[in-house]
């Protein structure tokens, strides 16, 4: 075990106080004086050319400020450089219901939505698409011009030779899945405030990327960046649903600019589900060869994502289907050909796990289908089938640190696997399954050559430590991450640092917080700040004790010489001193950037599945199922998490049990319906995210690889435990039945259906 | 986005009947406002007036004389319904659907008036005012067309109250106020099976109190609710049986009732006189099944198919009469 005083540590998050209490404030919560009520009206249409838009009446409504259009706002953005294709509100065409086309701002609720009311729209209704696979046949209806066939993007990667890896094979077997569109279901709806006074903008918003917004806001409303301030207050959950620029961040901006009086909008449960960027409706085509002895030999996916009408995350979403097919599992020999297809459906994005979990849930069906076939062990199967530490995988993808064969034999140990896998009763069953992710993208989306992180730190006077860092904390605990790292390097309680995150005005840039990136990168840059501070103390305390800084030690608030401790200086009493050597003021900065070992191969494409360093998880379910109604209960879930290390235990048991209510939600029951491009159930209410009644016992391990490069030797714990619930469930549904599910989720009456097909009835009779 | 109103709380029923009197169809109830508030956010009803109820602390009691019968007010929580200790000993059917209803919060604020009143259900319905200008409204509410059943000229929302299924097994009546005085109706006739009628009260009427006669009081009871979640959701489809057992072991008295799959809650018909016949209890329960499915038409107006929901009508029906007929 380590010796660290601080990480390691079960430590309560430094944000939670004011969120227990209520006294915390998230963007909802804040009040400006003269401040308006912005609201957005949307489009009726899935797909309509807008022929004119009359706005005089809603100007005309008392206490209508500002009233604007797409044409106002018409720069087209999108957070990926090769994905600006949307516009803050639609302009000469809606390509989805609830497309915002008009937004006003009022000074109350009531005044704007009858301005709202008074805007009339003229459509001319088109054809929609609401299938991606049907949305690929079109000739000559495009929902974007310059994208044929309504392919927003594709990429055929091959990687060593599939042919010849299959002709290896000696069984083979190819599968269609299904995943239905979920969505995040964050417990706070995005809002943004926003207020223009003496020639500045500041927005307060709910955002996983305020540095995005910050270059957003300034190229679609034509400010410099200087004039421009960006805020996150508390944020609760995001999940992948706030890390983008998204329209009423904008919009509240453009509103307040017009106005000339602060503007907020919050919104409605119903319009989250509009602003979407959740996970895409996906078919996938999974073929898989394994030997006899149970290794894989080839694999080659074919993945077809339902983007709905805008790029968001797209191109990033599919190549990680890909790519990181070759980060989990040693396959020599991959091919994929997926697709980003436009529909007129709000846009998919990123959503926990981004990428991946779909393609999981299909590769480790499969995977369990080879096992049952070749009779072998599924868990034993994928122990023949693991990677070894520190290889570059067919893609050139660069492992690391790799603690997957552990996270196999402690879920397979601690679930009593071996006594239960194909020996318990019909109607109860087990399954394993198994996921990864990268800790942060080796390469930032806007394709800077800059660090990912920087992080600064301010001594006080009295020894108090202040961190700057421009994360975004957003209940995933980054704020006491930092705290902690910085605590650690200093040898100081976490009661003596302080943090200043996320505001652009004080906070040094951070890329923000998705794709699992803040722990290791901005974790990294505090280390790194954290010991610029602590070489400045030790040089200070040198000149005191006489000695050189390499002979000392900074530990528990006290500086002393290594070989005679009675040689000390307390921290408090090396402060002053650190303060006059530096001219005053005892700062340090750190910053992170990807080694570019970490970035990737040279291909069209390249760029995304790279990563410093990868988390792995394992997962065993047990789960009971009612053969009569089809019903599954899932009893225990036992999940192994490489995280590197756990810089505190609390929150990474917390992220791995998230994970598996996340995982859950979208095997069982969860599916944003779509009916003609309507969502018919945008509410809480009828979108059945699981609650606590519907939770197993989770038995969580964390499995320490010590990450060579990671703070402290920490990597992401936040997504890479989602995926595995999912094939983890429905391969225990498998056992229990014998029958196999390929579409989610796996409602009850999909079971009878297949239990029925097995054995040659029809369901229902 | 709620439309302003005025809002009344009146301290006596005299006062609230008044109000009710003085303001026709313009007016709301209000009790626990976990339907209602959802509802008039979702612009359903922009009422001129809102009567809260809530004022009339006089209605919320649960009183059980054994001979005298069983009143529950109808301002009595569903969390007193689901924990009072004499409705769990003697009205178990009650107390087991009331356990049921939502989740523990709302089970703090829904009243047992407003749980038999809930407004009828379907997802074409209970959405916003945007949501239903882009789907075109229907018949429910402002449109002229059903979206469930197309071309048909009745409502398909769907009941989804919890209570009234058991109360109509326990062959309760409800006392209603209004300004003629006190009418008295037997549960099942108090619920209309069309979406938009849902129930015999006039706008000028208060429903005030629930009665359970005495020799309903110690059936064997049982409710089953098919929903997706362990809380919150409404019933995708319930059953609601009780019966009697004779010294002999032969069970007698039986009644069932289903909720969540017709515009109203209704009690199975002829459910009894199968079990007055000979015969295997096997067949017995397959005969009242058969009754059951007959009478439930569930149509796609929420979440689950139709299919499915009668699926599992049968199976919890099966389920309750085989606890009833071991038990």
């Amino acid at each position: 075990m380590s010796d660290y005083t601080v990480i390691g540590k079960r430590t309560a998050m430094v944000d939670g106080p004011g969120k227990v209490t209520g006294l915390g404030k998230y963007t909802d919560d804040l009040v400006l004086p003269g401040m308006l009520v912005g609201k957005i009206l949307r489009s009726p249409h899935p797909h309509a050319r807008i022929l004119r838009i009359e706005t005089e009446q809603a100007r005309a409504v008392p206490g209508v400020k500002a009233v604007l259009t797409g044409q106002d706002v018409s720069t087209q953005y999108g957070i990926l450089p090769v994905g600006r294709d949307e516009t803050v509100l639609a302009v000469g065409r809606v390509r989805y219901v609830g497309e915002g086309v008009a937004a006003v701002a009022a000074t109350s609720e009531k005044a704007a939505f009858e301005a709202l009311q008074r805007i009339q729209v003229y459509y001319e209704p088109l054809p929609a698409f609401f299938d991606a696979r049907a949305s690929m046949q079109s000739q000559d209806l495009l929902i974007q011009e310059d994208c044929p066939r309504n392919v927003k993007k594709e990429y055929h990667h091959h990687f060593g030779n599939v042919d010849e890896g299959f002709a290896r094979a000696h069984v083979i077997r190819q599968e269609h899945f299904y995943c239905a569109q979920v969505t995040h279901a964050a417990m706070e709806p995005h809002s943004t405030l926003a207020k223009f006074e003496d020639g500045r903008l500041t927005v307060w918003s709910s955002t996983q990327t305020p540095h995005y917004l910050h270059r957003t806001l300034s190229s679609v409303l034509k400010l410099p960046m200087s004039q421009i301030r960006v805020i996150k207050p508390l944020v609760g959950g995001a999940f992948g649903g706030k890390d983008e620029p998204l329209p009423p961040e904008i919009i509240a901006a453009g509103l307040a600019l017009h106005a000339g009086q602060p503007v907020k909008i919050t919104c409605s449960r119903e319009e989250v589900f509009y602003l979407h960027r959740g996970r895409p409706a996906t078919h996938i085509d999974m073929k898989i060869g394994v030997t006899q002895d149970g290794k894989i030999t080839a694999v080659e996916q074919t993945a077809i994502q339902d983007g709905g009408a805008f790029c968001s995350y797209g191109v990033v979403t599919i190549l990680y289907s890909g790519a990181l097919l070759a980060a989990l599992y040693d396959i020599e020999n991959i091919k994929y050909d997926v697709y980003r297809v436009l529909t007129n459906k709000p846009p998919s994005g990123a959503m926990r796990g981004h990428g991946t979990v779909n393609t999981r849930y299909a590769f480790e069906t499969v995977l369990e289908m080879l096992a049952e076939e070749i009779g072998m062990d599924p868990a034993e199967m994928r122990l023949r089938n693991t990677l070894r530490p520190n290889t570059r995988t067919v893609n050139d993808l660069r492992v690391t640190s790799y603690g997957f064969p552990e996270c196999i034999r402690k879920v397979v140990e601690a679930s009593g696997w071996k006594g239960k896998w194909g020996k318990l009763p019909r109607g109860r069953g087990i399954g394993i399954g198994a996921s990864h992710y990268v800790s942060g993208a080796g390469n930032s989306i806007i394709r800077a050559d800059l660090p990912h992180s920087t992080v600064i730190l301010k001594v006080d006077m009295d020894g108090g430590v202040t961190i700057f860092s421009g994360t975004s904390e957003i209940g995933q605990g980054s704020d006491t991450m930092l705290v902690q790292i910085v605590a650690e390097t200093l040898g100081l309680p976490i009661e003596k640092i302080r943090i200043v995150s996320a505001d652009s005005d004080l906070t040094p840039v951070d890329l923000g917080s998705y794709s699992s990136r803040v722990t290791f990168m901005a974790g990294n840059a505090a280390l790194r700040a954290a010991q610029e501070v602590k070489a400045q103390l030790l040089k200070a305390a040198a000149n005191e004790l006489k000695a050189q800084p390499d002979q000392l030690e900074l530990k528990d608030e006290a500086i002393f010489v290594k070989d005679d401790p009675s040689r000390n200086i307390s921290y408090q009493g090396a402060v002053p001193l650190a303060l006059a050597l530096s001219g005053g003021t005892l700062i340090g900065k750190g910053s992170y950037a990807p080694p570019p070992e970490a970035r990737g191969g040279k291909f069209k494409g390249a760029g995304v599945g790279p990563s410093p360093a990868y988390s792995y998880s394992a997962q065993v379910a047990e789960v009971s199922v009612d053969m009569e109604t089809g019903q599954v209960k899932v009893e225990d879930i036992w999940v192994a998490h490489d995280c590197g290390r756990a810089l505190n235990p609390l929150t990474v048991e917390g992220q791995i049990e998230g994970s598996v209510s996340m995982g859950l939600g979208q095997v069982l029951q969860e599916e944003t319906l779509l009916k003609n491009g309507l969502v018919m159930n945008p509410g809480l209410l009828e979108y059945k995210t699981p609650g606590s009644l519907d939770s197993p016992r989770i038995h969580s391990f964390i499995v320490e690889s010590v990450d060579p490069e990671g703070p402290f030797g920490a990597k992401e714990c936040g997504e890479g435990s989602l995926g595995a619930v999912i094939p983890a469930v429905t391969n225990a549904i498998h056992d229990a039945t014998g029958a196999w599910i390929r579409e989610l989720p796996v409602t009850p009456e999909k079971i009878l259906k297949a239990l029925a097909e097995k054995e040659g009835r029809r369901w229902p009779r | 986005m709620m439309a302003p109103f005025e809002y009344h709380r009146p301290r006596h029923l005299e006062d609230a009947l008044q109000i009710l009197a003085r303001n026709g169809r313009q007016i709301k109830i209000l009790a626990g406002g976990t339907d209602l508030v959802i509802s008039m956010k979702q612009g359903l009803f922009e009422p001129e007036v809102v009567l809260d109820v809530k004022g009339l602390r006089d209605l919320a009691f649960i009183r059980y004389q054994p001979g005298a019968g069983l009143s529950i007010g109808a301002l009595a929580t569903i969390t007193q319904v689901a924990t009072s200790d004499v409705l769990i000993r003697h009205f178990p059917v009650l107390a087991q659907a009331a356990a049921t209803v939502s989740g523990p919060n709302l089970r703090n604020m829904g009243t047992v008036g407003g749980n038999l009143c809930l407004d009828t259900r379907c997802y074409w319905y209970n959405q916003s005012y945007s949501w239903r200008v882009s789907c075109g409204f229907c018949l429910k509410k402002d449109g002229t067309v059903c979206h469930v059943a197309p071309g048909g000229k009745l409502c398909w929302a769907v009941y989804s109250g919890d209570l009234a299924p058991a109360l109509m097994t326990l062959r309760a009546e409800l006392k209603i106020a209004g300004p003629r005085g006190e009418r008295r109706v037997l549960i099942e006739s108090f619920y209309v099976n069309e979406g938009r009628a849902k129930f015999d009260l006039r706008p000028d009427e208060i429903l005030t109190e629930v009665f359970v006669p005495p020799a309903s009081a110690d059936c064997f009871g049982s409710y089953q609710k098919f929903r997706i979640r362990g809380s919150v959701d409404y019933p995708l489809a319930g059953v609601a049986v009780v019966a009697k057992k004779g010294p002999d072991g032969r069970i007698h008295d039986v009644r069932a009732a289903l909720t969540a799959v017709n515009p109203a809650p209704q009690l199975v018909p002829g459910v009894n006189s199968v079990f007055g016949q000979q015969g295997a209890h096997a067949d017995l329960m397959e005969e009242v099944v058969r009754l059951a499915l007959r009478s439930a038409r569930p149509l796609k107006t929420s979440a689950s198919t139709m299919e499915y929901r009668r699926h599992m009508l049968a199976v919890m029906l099966r389920r309750a009469l085989s606890a009833l007929l071991g038990g």
